[in-house]
């Protein structure tokens, strides 16, 4: 009998404990969950390469979604046979409905950074105009020069933390540099003559 | 139960000998084996009060002749057993004392779960005693239980394990921390369970079809880490542990002190532990140091004879380095890990310091426990427990932000417990009860990343009986389980929250089994249902996983599982020189919840990385765990073990993703028979083994291999580590000390093993030697 007594009173804790998981919104998390400001992001990257006379030329690619959701959007460009162009590097988090400047935070750990190029077509080199405050290169500036007229990419590659000393590195083969990727970004670029 | 209980305070503390005032009392006396009930000859037996000693005769009796009346403490030690310590108050006319002890792991008498406080059960499982814990101080929880067949773990480095029981692990087994379902984040693989073993003085696997009785999920394996009761003496106790190990220069200390007064019991349990840089054969693993700082005060009063009162309090804290070399930026990075001889951003020397990317983890548990007996036949059982966890994961960041987070999850967890049980008859029991569990899960958006693992909070309300039964040479058990969660979750997703909420209903139920055919041997068979419903990773998480290179993605169409398990098991000897224990499982799953590459490539600003989601398929999981062990003299001992095991996937006809691999294990010990005299000391107990583990390689698909388009990753070979240990225990004055000594993989193999995920990117441990010191007063 008590038995049955003591089985009753479980059942009905166990409904009673049920129905308060039933009760709706009450329940909810509450407030909503805070979406972070992602600072570490980089969402847009500019590389605009300046001939010595003409317009400009900007390479763009832009993941306001950052990792996952929608695809980036890349723009390439065309650049001119036998010229050489100043290249200038523009890193942004334009995530948060303003505009960061990671080129700034780059600069500022420049000796742990450094900027890999390279590209597919003929005649195509870039080379480094800056320095860390080691002495060795960092690639935020550079001069991109260009040979006979071609169609391929540029690619870039940001690496945190890379061996600078390592064989070639300095000369910008990315071979031996290790590190972690932070970029790594290709360009539909066409050489005309 | 209460009867059982009286008998063991009796035993203990009420009957013991002559009474008189000079000093002619006589203590008399048998020791048995708890397990088989058999007397044990030649067993020692050591007053630490009077520093006198004598044997037990052929049939295991015992006679300790002129005390005085008063307190004493009295060591038992003996061939093959654990040493053990026992009060006795002496005050009355002289009485025979009937003591227990007790045969040291995986010698099959011991690994009968009969516990003091719960009916026998039908479901299979084995026990790693107090000094089998005491012994491997210097492991976690997970490697620990890896000593039973059929459990192995999975692991992220050195530091970070989680066990793996008949191929389930994570969210299909359930720990139990002292009674409370432990409710931390255990979401992927690179998450160990926050419990420190050294407050345990017993772990047990249940290796069963479903374990109604605990909240969790019911498809299999339970872990029981229980400290016991606190024995019931009035004299202050203790013990302390210290090891030290080569690789990776850890050391840690556990400190225990315990006391029974009139008013009530306690006991506190103290571990620190730290360990730098770990070593492969030819590497080491820079940044793979830890640091553990654990406590846990347990109290007990008994406020009459039926009413019995426990609380409970532990503190975890861990720092846990993680192999700096893992981090890497996309799928370029991590094909050249793949090819690198040795992982980047190796050192040549060991370090201390932890840095990113790191783990910061701190569960603190407090339990309150009461128990009620209403008459010597039924009592009532109250738990009420609240759990907080906090975990927190760095990465190496840009722009001086590594000291932040890159996730920072906060979870609360309520318990509350209500169980039944009457002894209907004799031969008849029930056990029945309610369980309530509320979650709440926070991210901290200090992180300025998306959370991997949305904020939610979750209601858990179940009920469950379990009938048990013993019919002459039977023992039958039946029982059934109800579990109502309810989960409500808001997420962050494309930087928008979108809120979810849903409500699941598990049933489980399992009968049992078991046939005591003669006092060598014994069979058992379970038969259990049960289903799980997907958890909040599995439906909901989302991100990039920079440890894996992959992009995650949670699939919230995920339906429940269901899994059919059933289990086989014999065990017995041969005139007791010759004893086997083999456990055949069978389990098929509908709905198995699995996560794999999809194949399918993510663009994002580090290049492209691979999208992993979760899928289900049927599947099914079955083997055998073979434990066999050879007396060649009391001395000498031979013993061979298998653990086998096939994972597949029904609907697909190959192998299923992430099952451990057979393995094979074989080991030689030999015990001296008599203690060995240097001096004045005696080493007793002194014993040698050797152990040798085969794993086999594992089976899989090129689909399971494949990373991305251009990385296929085949499963390591299979390896073989040869260990060794040696023990003995010295009886100094009033204390005890135990010396152990280990060396691990004496070979110092080259190996990678197939559930380690830093095998990506380094070889395992190499070449291990650590020496243990417990002293015991």
């Amino acid at each position: 009998m008590k038995m049955k007594k003591i089985a009753l009173a479980l059942c009905s804790l166990s409904i009673a404990f049920t129905s308060c998981g039933d009760d709706d919104d009450n329940n909810a998390v509450k407030p909503d969950p805070v979406v972070p400001n992602q600072e570490e992001v980089i969402t847009n990257i500019n590389f605009t390469l300046t001939p010595t006379t003409g317009t400009p030329v900007v390479l763009k690619f832009e993941d306001l979604d950052g990792d996952g959701g929608n695809a980036p959007t890349i723009t390439g460009g065309t650049l001119k046979a036998n010229t050489t162009y100043t290249g200038v590097l523009e890193l942004l988090n334009n995530q948060n409905g303003k505009s960061e400047n990671v080129t700034e935070e780059i600069i500022e750990e420049d000796e742990d950074h450094q900027l890999f190029y390279a590209s597919s077509i003929k005649g195509v080199t870039i080379a480094y105009t800056d320095k860390d405050a080691d002495n060795n290169p960092l690639g935020i500036t550079t001069t991109v020069t260009t040979g006979d007229a071609g169609m391929g990419n540029i690619n870039l590659k940001l690496r945190h933390q890379p061996n600078k000393s390592a064989e070639g590195v300095k000369e910008g083969k990315i071979g031996n540099a290790g590190g972690v990727t932070e970029a790594d970004v290709t360009f539909d670029i066409n050489v005309v003559e | 139960m209460l009867l059982s209980k009286l008998n063991f305070f009796l035993v203990l503390i009420l009957p013991l000998v002559g009474f008189s005032q000079n000093c002619e009392l006589t203590l008399t006396g048998s020791i048995k084996d708890i397990g088989t009930n058999e007397p044990i000859p030649y067993a020692t037996l050591f007053i630490n009060e009077t520093e006198t000693g004598t044997e037990t005769d052929a049939d295991g009796h015992f006679e300790l002749s002129k005390l005085c009346k008063g307190h004493y403490h009295i060591t038992l030690s003996h061939i093959g057993c654990e040493s053990k310590k026992v009060f006795i108050e002496l005050n009355e006319s002289t009485t025979d004392v009937n003591l227990t002890m007790k045969h040291s792991i995986h010698d099959l008498h011991d690994v009968v779960l009969t516990g003091k406080s719960a009916p026998p059960t039908t479901q299979i499982a084995e026990t790693l005693t107090e000094q089998h814990i005491s012994d491997n101080a210097n492991q976690s929880l997970a490697t620990m239980v890896e000593a039973i067949a059929g459990v192995s773990t999975i692991k992220n480095g050195s530091g970070i394990a989680k066990p793996v029981v008949h191929g389930l692990w994570g969210n299909r087994i359930n720990i139990l921390n002292n009674g409370v379902p432990q409710s931390g984040q255990q979401w992927g693989a690179d998450h160990s369970p926050e419990i420190d073993p050294l407050v345990a003085n017993k772990i047990t696997v249940v290796k069963g079809t479903a374990s109604l009785e605990y909240m969790g999920t019911n498809l299999g394996a339970s872990i029981l880490v229980e400290p016991e009761k606190i024995e019931k003496e009035p004299h202050l106790h203790g013990k302390a542990n210290y090891y030290f190990e080569s690789n990776g220069l850890s050391n840690g200390v556990n400190a225990q002190l315990q006391q029974y007064t009139k008013k009530i019991g306690w006991k506190v349990n103290g571990t620190f532990k730290k360990s730098a840089d770990k070593r492969t054969p030819d590497y080491f693993l820079t940044n793979t140091g830890t640091q553990e700082i654990n406590f846990a005060l347990q109290l007990e009063k008994e406020f009459s004879d039926k009413w019995h009162t426990d609380f409970y309090f532990s503190t975890f804290n861990t720092e846990l380095g993680i192999l700096e070399g893992t981090q890497i930026g996309n799928t370029t990075d991590l094909k050249k890990a793949f090819t690198e001889k040795e992982p980047q951003f190796t050192k040549n020397e060991a370090s201390f310091d932890i840095n990113p990317p790191k783990q910061q983890v701190n569960h603190h548990l407090v339990k309150l426990h009461s128990k009620y007996f209403i008459d010597f036949s039924q009592w009532l059982d109250v738990t009420v427990s609240a759990q907080l966890n906090n975990r927190e994961e760095f990465d190496k960041r840009r722009g001086g932000r590594s000291n932040l987070p890159v996730q920072s999850l906060d979870q609360f967890s309520l318990f509350f417990e209500t169980k039944y049980l009457n002894k209907i008859s004799p031969s008849l029991t029930l056990k029945t009860g309610v369980q309530f569990n509320y979650i709440n899960n926070q991210n901290d958006p200090i992180t300025s990343t998306l959370p991997l693992i949305p904020d939610y909070i979750s209601f858990k309300s179940s009920a469950y009986t379990v009938l048990s039964k013993k019919q002459g040479k039977s023992f039958f058990e039946l029982g059934a389980r109800y579990d109502n969660n309810i989960q409500n979750v808001a997420s962050v997703i494309n930087r928008r929250v979108e809120r979810f909420k849903n409500e699941f209903h598990n049933f489980s139920t399992s009968g049992g089994w078991v046939y005591t055919a003669t006092d060598h041997i014994s069979l058992s068979y379970n038969l259990g249902y049960a289903t799980r419903n997907p958890a909040i990773n599995e439906l909901y998480s989302f991100g990039l996983h920079q440890g894996v290179a992959g992009i995650e993605q949670g699939n919230n169409n995920l339906k429940t599982e269901k899994a059919l398990k059933t289990t086989l098991g014999i065990k017995g000897d041969v005139h007791e020189k010759f004893s086997f224990e083999a456990l055949a499982y069978f389990q098929k799953f509908d709905n198995y919840i699995f996560i794999q590459p999809r194949g399918e490539l993510r663009l994002t600003i580090r290049g492209a990385f691979p999208l992993f989601d979760y899928k289900q398929t049927d599947a099914q999981i079955y083997g055998l765990d073979v434990l066999t062990n050879y007396n060649i003299s009391p001395s000498f001992k031979l013993q061979a073990g298998l653990s086998y095991i096939i994972g597949e996937d029904t609907t697909k006809n190959e192998a299923l993703v992430f099952i451990p691999t057979t393995n094979f294990s074989g080991g030689l010990s030999y015990e001296f028979p008599k203690p060995i005299s240097i001096g004045k000391k005696q080493f007793e107990n002194f014993k040698l083994a050797l152990r040798n583990k085969y794993i086999t390689q594992s089976r899989t698909t090129a689909e399971q291999d494949r990373i991305s388009p251009e990385i296929t990753v085949t499963p390591p070979d299979a390896y073989n580590l040869l260990d060794f240990t040696t023990s003995t225990d010295i009886q100094l004055n009033k204390t005890r000390l135990r010396i152990t000594g280990k060396v691990t993989n004496i070979l110092n193999a080259t190996y990678r093993d197939y559930l380690n995920r830093q095998r990506y990117f380094a070889d395992d441990l190499g070449i291990n030697a650590s020496i243990g010191l417990q002293l015991t007063f």
